[in-house]
């Protein structure tokens, strides 16, 4: 929507505007873990059939994307970081939006039902509306521990990525679940430690915002131990081999020494928060060789 | 559906609509040849003649 000073104008969207409604750089982790779990469950998948799974959680996470966009355009519209996207900034009718993000998920989960097996587009179809529905609309405006429950959201595509070999879940692809799921809490929280005034504006009850800063450290150190455990818990139990529990140690042991830097940091001005911002630089490269190495692991020793 | 011209829009801005439009059109298509391409190859693959 262009609105000039005299007129109310609707000119039509950019089509990448409607790309960038499907946040990409989301989308690309959402995508490489789901690839991973993926390569990692046992058994064999036409590639015809892997490539559609694929791109069906992509899709689905472009919708996820899309619908939080129109639900938080008055919030985006107060951070710095998201006042540029296409319907803050004006460039979108938000109805186009709201029927892009209905029209990807509904597309997204009928394909992989069809395609590939309905267990795996009945977790994908439940992601979706963790994420908009209990993520978006209610637990990200009103508590503190929007991320942690919410972390369930982004912890779905490595199961579904499993279940459209297998066509079930066990135990494996629940602990890659409980991996990001436990990871979300200290990478999203070492953000909001940095970008406090942002969030603070925009009025969402962030950990830092509502508990401040010691208890938030005090968390990201805390949740950074069961993430170890269970990021090492696939080697323990024989579920992967040496090459795994080696490199995975390794991640985690750097990751908790970060957190503990974290943990001791007591600076309250953003320019002083470089243990946070390292911490949430590594978590991010962190996830993608864990995944990486797990599905390497599994490809090769399995 | 109505056009740019019968709706009080400028000359610039009909111009612009019609670039978008014009662009929108063309990633639909490419769309659309994708999923025609996906869609023959999944039913190939279904019926297992690549095995």
């Amino acid at each position: 929507m262009m609105t000039t000073a005299t007129r109310n104008i609707t000119l039509p969207a950019e089509w990448r505007d409607f790309w960038a409604l499907t946040k990409p750089r989301v989308m690309s982790l959402v995508v490489f873990t789901a690839l991973c779990g993926l390569l990692a469950a046992p058994g064999n998948i036409h590639p015809v059939i892997g490539f559609t799974a694929i791109l069906c959680i992509a899709l689905g996470a472009g919708a996820c994307g899309a619908l939080n966009q129109w639900y938080e355009v008055d919030v985006d519209a107060k951070m710095a970081r998201t006042s540029k996207r296409p319907l803050p900034a004006g460039r979108m009718d938000p109805e186009a939006a709201l029927h892009f993000g209905i029209g990807l998920a509904a597309f997204s989960v009928g394909i992989m039902g069809v395609a590939v097996n309905w267990i795996s587009a009945a977790l994908l179809a439940f992601s979706i509306f963790f994420y908009a529905v209990v993520y978006t609309i209610w637990l990200k405006p009103n508590t503190p521990q929007n991320i942690v429950i919410g972390g369930a959201a982004g912890a779905f595509p490595p199961v579904i990525g499993w279940a459209a070999v297998t066509g079930d879940v066990t135990l494996l692809p629940v602990l890659l679940f409980s991996i990001i799921f436990l990871w979300t809490p200290p990478h999203f929280w070492a953000l909001a430690l940095f970008m406090k005034t942002d969030y603070g504006a925009a009025g969402i009850p962030m950990l830092p915002n509502v508990a401040g800063q010691r208890v938030t450290r005090n968390q990201i150190f805390a949740y950074s131990f069961p993430m170890a455990a269970v990021a090492i818990a696939p080697f323990l139990l024989g579920e992967s081999g040496w090459l795994y529990g080696l490199t995975s140690a390794l991640l985690n042991l750097v990751f908790l020494a970060l957190a503990f830097n974290v943990w001791r940091n007591e600076a309250n001005e953003a320019k002083d928060m470089k243990p946070e911002k390292q911490l949430f630089a590594f978590s991010i490269l962190y996830l993608f060789l864990l995944f990486a190495l797990f599905a390497f692991d599994r490809i090769l020793f399995a | 559906m109505t056009q740019p011209e019968q709706t009080g829009f400028t000359a610039e801005e009909t111009r612009i609509i019609r670039q978008r439009q014009a662009a929108r059109s063309r990633i639909m298509g490419v769309v659309l040849v994708a999923l025609c391409v996906l869609f023959f190859m999944i039913t190939v693959a279904k019926i297992g003649v690549w095995g």
